[in-house]
């Protein structure tokens, strides 16, 4: 295994911009992820990685080597794809040993070692069955044990699992985890769903429209997002967020609802650039009050989410929606009234005009 | 419900006749060349007909395929001169159209469309319009009264259509498939050879039939490239057969049946290839 390493990589088509001046790197036995929205350019990066595609500017290496250039067969990385790219005319066996037939191992060795992987992934069965016979479970572990069949010095995968029923997919994904540790494996893993990134990864980089948004513990990136995107992109459900202007030293708000600031808040928000201050608020840090309470924003219950652990609801304030959870035993009803109190040691605070956090 | 069943009943029936008709349409000629080809001479121009006959001879059949005699030496001259232009353009056809819509099919380069779209362009003419031209551009070349001619008219002919259902081939074959053979440690060309194309096997089998079918049962640019007798091909051997042996039906027809053998035989083996679906199962949608 080996460290990945991406320096100032820039890839352009034409006069679009995929991946802007993104440097990453992975360290031996890290499992990163690459999240965002579609379009932000983390398969793209992937792509970049394996050598499919070749950057307009910038390095990638690999261990201790460059590899600018080189054919994706000369970088020795095992890749998943996110529909499996099986070859549907080679049997379980065959797709497994073609990466190694591919480098002319001794058959034998081949052999073992398919069998080994198959043993690995409880696939050993299905070694004599077509692509087209299999499950789409089972088609998932054989893609991924053509991966594993090899000892390359990454993987890169990108979204393995969404092709897959929600209950596999759980399973998958501690699965994953768990080879990923037995093997101390370098994984570069492409997903949306920020909720897999959070789970897997020891570092996630969140990505949006080319560029590099943060790169940290999915713990910190939780915790400080360094902009509204990544506020916005990370926890389900995602941050609340109110767009509203500094009224005053202390105070922000905007069409009916404000905010007054603790001090060290306020202190935060002066340095916005202009006057426009977004704050945000994570669901479980906002009390929800039935009543009129000192300093709290009033607004009107838009539906109630009970999922038996916890019930979110949704509540109308001025021109946006704020979900706040409450516990299950809490009855509410649709347009009661209610007033939000704001926990200001976990308010973030974001400059309006640039996006980041302040 | 049951006016329901009734009426798919109804069509059930009319499907079935209208389907028997065209068969008959299609077989009786077959069937009537196949018969005659088996009468005596004298049998053959009774009339009225004698439609099932009386007594059956292979006769014409030993003359024909027979080393021994002028006619059967003739007979097997232009099959082997067809079977050798059918089989060249077959084989060039495929070798020029795989990697054509290959390269029209994954790359992107300046003029792709353009040239892609001019390659059809051929198709939009009869045939016989080229005619001419091609018989001037063959005397330039110095090229007439050779089978080359022939090849070289047939590939220009069957080629754009070829590459247009290769490359449909090519566009339904995933191109993770070959990002996952090159990551696999295969080079571009390998991953083509050894991934890409068996799963293409059905289209370029199809390719073949039809350049092979093309070149086989293609008459008047035969007839025009060719003068010298030993190097005509089957269809125009054949008309000759028919104003030299114009009393010897049974012969024409045995003759018509031996040239019609081929391309059937080609059918039913390959026919299997057509409809198995080899791209199954190869990615998860």
């Amino acid at each position: 295994m080996a460290e990945v390493r991406l320096v100032d990589i820039v890839k352009n088509y034409g006069a679009f911009t995929a991946v802007d001046h993104v440097s990453l790197t992975i360290a031996d036995g890290e499992f990163v992820a690459l999240v965002g929205p579609s379009g932000c350019g983390k398969t793209t990066s992937l792509n970049l990685v394996a050598g499919l595609i070749e950057q307009t500017a910038g390095d990638i290496f690999i261990g201790d080597r460059r590899v600018n250039g080189l054919d994706p067969k000369d970088r020795d990385i095992a890749m998943v794809f996110q529909n499996y790219a099986l070859y549907p005319n080679k049997t379980v066996f065959k797709n497994l040993a073609f990466p190694l037939k591919m480098r002319k191992l001794p058959r034998a060795d081949i052999d073992r070692k398919v069998r080994a992987a198959a043993k690995v992934l409880d696939i050993e069965h299905l070694l004599e069955r077509r692509p087209r016979e299999l499950s789409g479970g089972q088609q998932q572990r054989v893609a991924l044990g053509r991966a594993l069949v090899r000892d390359p010095r990454a993987f890169l995968m990108d979204e393995p699992l969404s092709n897959l029923d929600a209950k596999l997919r759980g399973q998958m994904r501690a699965e994953l985890k768990r080879f990923h540790q037995d093997l101390h494996a370098t994984v570069i893993y492409v997903t949306h769903d920020q909720l897999e990134a959070v789970t897997m990864a020891d570092r996630m980089a969140v990505m949006n429209g080319g560029k590099l948004q943060q790169y940290d513990t999915p713990a910190r990136v939780f915790s400080n997002p360094v902009n509204i995107f990544v506020a916005g992109f990370v926890g389900s459900p995602a941050m609340n967020l109110l767009y509203g202007l500094m009224e005053g030293a202390n105070r922000v708000g905007r069409d009916g609802w404000a905010v007054e600031l603790s001090a060290e808040n306020a202190g935060r928000a002066a340095r916005a650039t202009g006057r426009e201050v977004v704050l945000g608020a994570r669901h479980s840090t906002i009390a929800l009050h039935r009543e009129h309470v000192a300093g709290a924003v009033p607004g009107r219950v838009y539906t109630v989410e009970p999922t038996g652990d916890v019930t979110f609801v949704h509540v109308r304030v001025a021109q946006t929606i704020v979900v706040v959870s409450v516990a299950p035993s809490v009855m509410l009803a649709i347009d009661d009234p209610v007033w939000l109190g704001f926990d200001q040691n976990k308010l973030h605070l974001f400059d309006g005009t640039t996006g980041d956090a302040l | 419900m049951r006016a329901r069943v009734h009426g798919d009943r109804g069509w059930g029936i009319a499907r079935v006749v209208f389907l028997a008709l065209l068969t008959l349409f299609t077989l009786l000629p077959m069937v009537w060349m196949l018969l005659t080809s088996m009468k005596t001479q004298f049998a053959a121009s009774q009339y009225p007909p004698e439609w099932w006959p009386r007594n059956v001879t292979f006769e014409q059949y030993f003359i024909l395929l027979s080393p021994a005699n002028e006619t059967g030496r003739e007979f097997l001259r232009y099959m082997f001169n067809s079977l050798w232009v059918s089989f060249a353009t077959t084989v060039l056809s495929v070798m020029v159209a795989v990697p054509a819509a290959y390269a029209f099919s994954r790359f992107r380069f300046p003029g792709r469309n353009l040239l892609f779209y001019s390659v059809l362009l051929r198709n939009m003419f009869p045939a016989v319009v080229f005619l001419m031209p091609l018989f001037i551009l063959m005397r330039w070349l110095h090229l007439v009264n050779t089978e080359l001619s022939l090849i070289l008219t047939y590939l220009t002919f069957g080629l754009p259509l070829s590459i247009w259902l290769l490359k449909g081939f090519y566009d339904n074959i995933p191109a993770q498939l070959e990002q996952a053979a090159r990551i696999d440690g295969a080079t571009r060309f390998q991953a083509f050879i050894q991934i890409v194309m068996p799963l293409s096997s059905p289209g370029i089998i199809a390719t073949a039939i039809y350049s092979f079918i093309l070149a086989w049962n293609e008459y008047v640019y035969a007839l025009t490239f060719l003068n010298d007798k030993s190097k005509l091909t089957l269809p125009v051997g054949l008309q000759r057969f028919f104003t030299e042996y114009t009393t010897n039906w049974p012969g024409l027809m045995a003759a018509s049946f031996i040239t019609s053998v081929p391309v059937v035989v080609l059918f039913l083996v390959l026919q299997k290839y057509f409809v198995r679906a080899l791209t199954e199962g190869a990615v998860k949608a």
